[in-house]
């Protein structure tokens, strides 16, 4: 059975407009002077080309930078994928660890832009030249990269933690012996085979020992990374404005709500902090500490 | 496939939003394209429930305005307006190109334009030269406001007060009937189904029913039809069926008290548009939104006042548990040691209780919200015994009469002028025969207590004209009179047919049980004499309907004309729950209104009438 015509619930009538529109043109241009009122749309169209000058440029910007995130998400999304592999063998860390690489020069790339957007941002809305719904749109134009921003730095950071446990977790069993166990010819005699594993098992300690090691290198870059992150975290957590979380309706007063949401957040502040108060931190808890920490920026 | 109404709408707007253009593969909108939302008053009350600003951010709108808000330029932006198309809306939206506030002007309107208003348009952008501004026309048959999965208004004002007007001439009938019908379009429209339509013969539900039928038969035999069901197979069993009625068909149910947890809310506190406004606890007034994101809304809606008051307690005390779990195993409370070495463990259940917190505080803000509400709610149900009321205008549509001491001590308790006025009404409505006597008793009890009994006469006149009738057959438009007087005669009989068929239990309102008769498709006296229009038959002349069109049902479309509230909605769903398998029942109607307001409607015919009034008529509050 073929599948049914997407259903649309609306009509188009551009083309009725338009064809309107001509039919009148035509009954207009004949009765009336065009050139005069030509004159006077040439100064607005002047005066109108300068501030879409300004402005375009604060477009091109956003735009530019609103593909950046889209495609460090994508990216971020294949890094999701590989850092879900636990497989011993074909443990891609070299992979992951020049994905991780350019993720993060993306991101602070692309925090930097956002930076110098603001800047631009400010500096347009003080030169007085532009109107105050303009200022208002380019505002929130600069939020709502900086949110999604954040929500990428947010992704990369949980797929970090994702990496780092499944670095932590104990090797599997049979990564120890039985690698070599299929290599013993079963025609053996025992005694013959006893020196023969312990001449295995001596060989694999050093296998063992590189594995460990390899994991314990890559646990410490991705922890060194996150710390990193967190620099560039708390930096856009306080430049971020509150827009993006609220269930603001349309009708409803601004005022009134910033208020409540004010009083919450003071709220969630005070819990949080007799929560952590109230754990017990040992000096090698920096690097989990570093997580809680960014656990709590965010729901701030 | 169930309907949902307010899933539609919503993916309509999203749409709309993304300037109706077909959504990525990831499902977000292309956010690049940075856009501004202008809309008027009547689209602000359709958007307002359905998205929230941070939706709207989310689909790249940075700025949104009233049309008739003073707005400065914002080049370089497109504009999407989403406005009815209205002669004040055409004007300013010529003057908004003429000034070039914007870089493309995506025009929107909620029904479809009418010719004349499209040749304004472009008349008025060819003058002023910014006919290239306006990239797109559309009409989007979004001029509904849905408030619920299931629930719907067309936001037409004082709809009962104009159809029953004695003074009103055919034409603004006519006028009106267009309306509703053109409302009715536009949510089949969006929904995209093609119902079989049914109401009772005479009265508005049959005029509105007839436009409507000629509506959706010109849309179908047009090219580009909205409706892209499968072919010609109209087997009715995938077909809803859409049930027109006329608030004359049960008039107590827009007066009467009820005693469960949404209409009360309504009522009395004044819901509109999922959102209340209420005294707060520590004083200042607070706002809340109560619509299907809130669970405990949506779970104990139709529960009665006093459950609902012990769900609160009970989430409260599970809320509680839950804290003190997780301070337990973060150790907040007893200070236990971590263990160095787990480190990854520990930051796990850390982490855990973190995370977990956002919930356990989402949940505590619903418990208070709801306790808040179910406070100031009790104060009022207190002051003016309102479980009372309920219980009493019950008891009476069950026996269908009251003693009179009863009836006079209510009228000179507790409550405001208007409960009792609502009351004087219920008792007129469901006594099978007027005793002059006790009429006159509650006019002078209503006289002291100097409530103002227009409202009350204009319905005893209806009863009274009723009684004189011997049938309602199907209506002649030519004499008014007659026809308001043949509206009258359904409303009487359905009401009293409702009181003697009640068996033990819940009484049920008469319009359930019509629906419930509509969907079952058995012959069934009560509605055999319904009218049947399918509009994708084509016009047979002898009327007679195959029999496939009477059903049985799965989904219905329920509207009433001249005001419905949440009462009516609750008694369908809960019907449709209580079928096996489950059926789908999607409750409309022209506005949703308090008692009070659908009193103050009957205050307002009364008064065309002449009728009654010892008090000064109370000012009209819209």
């Amino acid at each position: 059975m073929m599948m049914p015509p997407v259903k649309t619930s609306y009509r188009d009538r551009t083309q009725e407009f338009l064809s309107v529109a001509d039919r009148l043109k035509k009954s207009l241009s004949s009765a009336n002077n065009v050139a005069s009122s030509s004159g006077g749309s040439s100064t607005k169209a002047d005066a109108t080309r300068s501030a879409v000058a300004i402005h375009s440029e604060f477009n091109k910007r956003a735009s530019k930078i609103g593909l950046g995130i889209h495609q460090t998400s994508q990216k971020l999304a294949k890094l999701a994928k590989l850092a879900k592999r636990t497989s011993v063998f074909d443990d891609p860390t070299l992979e992951i660890q020049e994905l991780t690489a350019v993720i993060k020069q993306d991101i602070t790339v692309l925090n930097s832009a956002v930076v110098d957007l603001q800047l631009l941002c400010s500096s347009q809305n003080e030169s007085g030249n532009i109107s105050s719904d303009t200022t208002t749109h380019s505002t929130t134009v600069v939020d709502n990269l900086k949110n999604r921003l954040m929500t990428a730095t947010k992704e990369f950071k949980e797929v970090l933690t994702m990496r780092t446990e499944n670095l932590k977790a104990p090797p599997p069993p049979w990564a120890n012996g039985s690698v070599s166990s299929s290599q013993i010819p079963s025609k053996q005699t025992d005694a013959e085979s006893q020196p023969l594993l312990q001449q295995q098992q001596q060989q694999m300690v050093p296998l063992q020992d590189s594995y460990m090691q390899s994991r314990a290198e890559a646990l410490h870059n991705v922890e060194s990374t996150i710390h990193e992150l967190g620099n560039i975290f708390t930096q856009l957590a306080t430049m971020v404005s509150q827009q993006g979380e609220l269930a603001i309706r349309i009708d409803e007063n601004m005022d009134e709500t910033l208020s409540n949401v004010e009083g919450a957040q003071g709220q969630l502040v005070r819990v949080y902090e007799k929560n952590a108060l109230e754990t017990y931190i040992s000096p090698s808890f920096s690097c989990s500490w570093w997580c809680v920490i960014f656990i709590l920026a965010l729901e701030i | 496939m169930a309907l949902n109404l307010r899933q539609k709408q919503t993916e309509c707007i999203i749409r709309m939003l993304n300037l109706n253009q077909p959504l990525n593969a990831t499902g977000t909108a292309n956010e690049e394209a940075y856009k501004i939302l202008i809309y008027d008053k009547f689209c602000q009350n359709i958007l307002s429930p359905l998205i929230h600003v941070k939706d709207l951010r989310k689909h790249g709108v940075t700025l949104y305005f009233l049309i008739d808000k003073d707005r400065k330029p914002v080049h370089d932006v497109p504009a999407v307006y989403f406005v009815q198309p209205s002669q004040v809306n055409v004007q300013r939206i010529v003057a908004d190109a003429s000034q070039s506030l914007y870089d493309s002007f995506h025009l929107n309107f909620s029904s479809s334009i009418p010719r004349p208003l499209l040749e304004d348009l472009a008349s008025g952008t060819l003058h002023s030269e910014s006919i290239d501004k306006i990239s797109k026309v559309h009409d989007q048959y979004l001029e509904f406001v849905t408030l619920e999965n299931n629930l719907f208004s067309l936001a037409q004002k004082s709809c009962y007060v104009q159809l029953n007007d004695p003074s009103a001439g055919d034409r603004e009938i006519e006028e009106i009937v267009e309306k509703v019908a053109s409302g009715l379009f536009c949510v089949l429209a969006t929904l995209a189904v093609v119902p079989v339509i049914r109401c009772p013969r005479g009265g508005p539900a049959e005029m509105v029913a007839a436009v409507l039928d000629q509506k959706l038969r010109d849309h179908l035999l047009s090219k580009n039809n909205l409706f892209t069901e499968g072919g010609g197979f109209a087997s009715s069993f995938q077909r809803p069926v859409l049930c027109l009625f006329d608030r004359n068909f049960e008039l107590s149910v827009g007066i009467q008290h009820d005693f469960r947890y949404r209409p009360l809310v309504h009522d009395v506190l004044g819901l509109r548009l999922n959102r209340l406004s209420v005294q707060g606890e520590k004083g200042g007034m607070r706002s809340y939104e109560l619509d299907s994101s809130d669970p405990f809304w949506v779970a104990n809606g139709s529960l009665e006042f006093p459950e609902v008051a012990v769900e609160i307690e009970t989430q409260l005390n599970k809320y509680k548990k839950d804290v003190d779990e997780v301070n337990r195993r973060t150790g907040g409370t007893d200070g236990a040691e971590f263990e160095g070495t787990d480190l990854i463990g520990n930051t796990k259940h850390l982490m855990n209780a973190v995370n977990s917190l956002p919930e356990l505080t989402e949940r505590k803000q619903v418990i208070d919200k709801h306790t808040n509400i179910a406070t100031v709610l009790l104060g009022e149900i207190k002051e003016r015994s309102l479980d009372s009321y309920a219980k009493k205008e019950d008891d009476m549509m069950v026996r269908g009469g009251i003693d009179r001491n009863e009836l006079l001590g209510v009228l000179r308790g507790k409550g405001t002028k208007m409960d009792k006025l609502r009351f004087a009404i219920i008792y007129l409505i469901c006594s099978e025969s007027i005793n002059q006597s006790e009429v006159e008793a509650i006019e002078a009890a209503l006289r002291e207590s100097e409530v103002d009994n227009c409202a009350f006469q204009y319905v005893k006149k209806m009863k009274s004209l009723n009684v004189s009738l011997a049938s309602a057959n199907s209506a002649s438009r030519s004499n008014i009179v007659d026809w308001a007087e043949k509206l009258y005669g359904q409303s009487i009989s359905a009401v009293t047919a409702g009181v003697k068929n009640l068996l033990s239990g819940d009484r049920q309102l008469a319009l359930t049980r019509t629906v419930e008769a509509l969907m079952e498709g058995k012959p069934n006296p009560e509605v055999d004499s319904y009218l049947v229009l399918d509009p994708r038959a084509p016009k047979s002349g002898s009327g007679t309907s195959s029999s496939h069109l009477k059903g049985p049902f799965k989904e219905a479309i329920v509207f009433m004309i001249g005001g419905g509230n949440y009462m009516e909605y609750g008694s369908l769903q809960e019907f449709a729950q209580r079928q096996q398998p489950v059926k789908h029942v999607i409750y409309g109607t022209t506005e949703i209104l308090t008692g009070m307001e659908f009193v103050e409607q009957l205050t307002v015919l009364g008064q065309k009438m002449g009728l009654g009034g010892s008090v000064a008529p109370p000012a009209p509050t819209h």
